[in-house]
């Protein structure tokens, strides 16, 4: 984990685009509507462009435009797209049955939050010399996950259930960005086609489930079906 | 030739008072604009003012003594709070050392409270109604307020409005920073809901939807113009707060010239301007919501303040 150190106005630049991202998350948990969450997600990943963008500029690692660009054409336009029409044809355009209220995930998001920071405190002071940015990358890349898997759990509606995996997702490749910064090139690619393959498995599963359970909630998987 | 102290410390009330019913004005007539409607004079407020001052005075006969001195005690506390804040000179006047950004805060509490106890004494179905609806909200966005202010602490280390202006207006990494972003935004929330602008507030006038108007609903008269000027000073101080300590800390006085404070009263027409007209913007594009769906504001913004607090750590 030995990452770079930046000079101030990229530090600041860094902690702005993934506080920035953190925010969308919480778009994202806070609304009914797979519209929003499908907007959030979109903005997050140009955001994620950018920070790579940033990185690659401030940091000297060329590849790293490479694969901002790739990561704005799959993640900010091509998933997008794709999830934009599979929620076209569901014909569900909101969340329907709630574990949780938005109001009270967004209580437990900010909780989530704290306790990745505290986690990130943790292994900051492992660390010989520990950046600001380095935490913050760490706090926010936790605190992502958290809050994907928390959408995974507490969500039914299948599109929701893809977004909460694909922000997981998002927060693993934000912090790559800052802490490690000279991952392979080849590692990136295959992350990115990975998500293709994820989302057209996802394609599939939903037009299954509207043939055959009519619905596209998994609360009505638990019923046996021939 | 720099006015006297106290000269610019009376200024400083004087204009919470004489301001504050202009910028209602401002807000309902670009309310009415922005729906395409023409909308009432800009000068509205203070023709009501004089009318209800003109107007004869009729108490209820359930009515008690808190039902006589709320709107006097309210308007008292909203006379206060502008010693306290910055409103035209960015420098510390006589008295203003009497409470920081807290106790200007728990002032405005004061009168909060003795208009929700005005709405239960008259024994009215909708002052009641009016009184639990505002004090669900004033607990909700309670703890938000409080973190608000703990995150200023922890950014300027002190609960002076005055250090946090001088800070901000002269420190753009500490302006442009993630936790002062946060902090404006919880703010902007709170702001919406103290002045009764969130999405569950009916922007009709019908009893059975009021949440803060109803507590005031058995007022006539002098009483009643008090506590109208008393809630459009709050609204003032209030935007005094979010502009000139926390948002836009510039265009105040630096000496305390008659010129000076002049400039500082027009650049407070730009300021409130702008943020009343984000305020409209934001009332007039959300759908009006039902009373319960009050929490998911307030949850939001109790989660910026949060992220506040979290973002000053780094």
């Amino acid at each position: 984990m030995n990452s770079l150190q930046f000079t101030p106005l990229a530090t600041s630049l860094f902690s702005l685009l993934a506080i920035a991202s953190l925010i969308l998350v919480f778009v994202m948990l806070g609304s009914r509507w797979l519209q929003n969450y499908l907007l959030a997600y979109t903005g997050q990943c140009w955001l994620i462009a950018l920070l790579s963008a940033a990185v690659g500029y401030y940091g000297g690692y060329p590849e790293l435009y490479l694969v901002a660009a790739l990561t704005a054409l799959f993640r900010g336009l091509a998933l997008p797209y794709l999830l934009w029409r599979i929620t076209g044809r569901m014909g569900v355009d909101r969340e329907l049955h709630e574990i949780i209220k938005p109001s009270s995930a967004l209580v437990i998001g900010a909780a989530l939050v704290l306790l990745a920071l505290a986690v990130a405190e943790h292994i900051g002071a492992s660390l010989a010399h520990p950046d600001t940015v380095v935490l913050l990358a760490l706090t926010v890349m936790l605190s992502m996950k958290l809050i994907g898997f928390l959408m995974l759990s507490v969500r039914h509606e299948a599109m929701s259930q893809i977004l909460g995996l694909l922000v997981l997702e998002n927060g693993i490749f934000l912090g790559s960005q800052i802490l490690v910064p000279g991952m392979p090139l080849l590692l990136e690619l295959v992350i990115l086609f990975d998500l293709l393959v994820a989302v057209a498995c996802f394609g599939v599963l939903t037009r299954y489930l509207v043939t055959h359970v009519g619905s596209t909630s998994s609360l009505d998987l638990r019923r046996l079906r021939g | 030739m720099s006015l006297p102290d106290v000269v610019s410390q009376i200024g400083q009330v004087l204009a919470a008072l004489l301001l504050s019913p202009l910028l209602e004005g401002f807000i309902l007539r670009g309310k009415e604009r922005v729906q395409r409607a023409t909308g009432p004079s800009l000068i509205q407020p203070y023709r009501d003012l004089w009318k209800l001052f003109h107007k004869e005075l009729v108490i209820p006969e359930s009515a008690s003594f808190v039902y006589l001195i709320t709107p006097v005690v309210a308007f008292a506390a909203m006379c206060i709070v502008p010693i306290l804040i910055p409103v035209l000179t960015d420098f510390p006047l006589p008295q203003s050392d009497m409470g920081d950004i807290l106790g200007g805060g728990m002032v405005l509490s004061i009168g909060s409270f003795m208009l929700m106890m005005s709405g239960l004494d008259t024994g009215s179905a909708y002052g009641g109604i009016g009184s639990s609806r505002s004090a669900m909200l004033g607990i909700l966005s309670e703890p938000t307020l409080i973190l608000v202010l703990a995150g200023v602490a922890l950014l300027a280390h002190t609960m002076l409005p005055f250090p946090v202006n001088h800070l901000l207006a002269g420190h753009w990494p500490v302006f442009f920073s993630p936790a002062h972003i946060f902090i404006v935004c919880a703010f902007f929330v709170l702001l919406l809901v103290e002045t009764d602008r969130l999405p569950i507030h009916s922007s009709t006038d019908i009893e059975i939807y009021m949440i803060g108007a109803a507590r005031t609903l058995e007022y006539s008269g002098p009483l009643m113009a008090f506590a109208r000027w008393a809630s459009m000073m709050k609204q003032f101080i209030l935007y005094t707060i979010f502009c000139n300590v926390l948002t836009l800390p510039w265009g105040l006085s630096h000496v305390g010239t008659l010129v000076g404070e002049a400039g500082a009263v027009g650049a407070i027409a730009i300021k409130f301007g702008v943020v009343a007209l984000a305020v409209i913007v934001v009332e007039t594009a959300q759908a009006r919501l039902r009373f319960f769906r009050y929490q998911e504001p307030l949850a939001a913004s109790f989660l910026l303040a949060v992220l506040g607090i979290v973002a000053q750590q780094f």
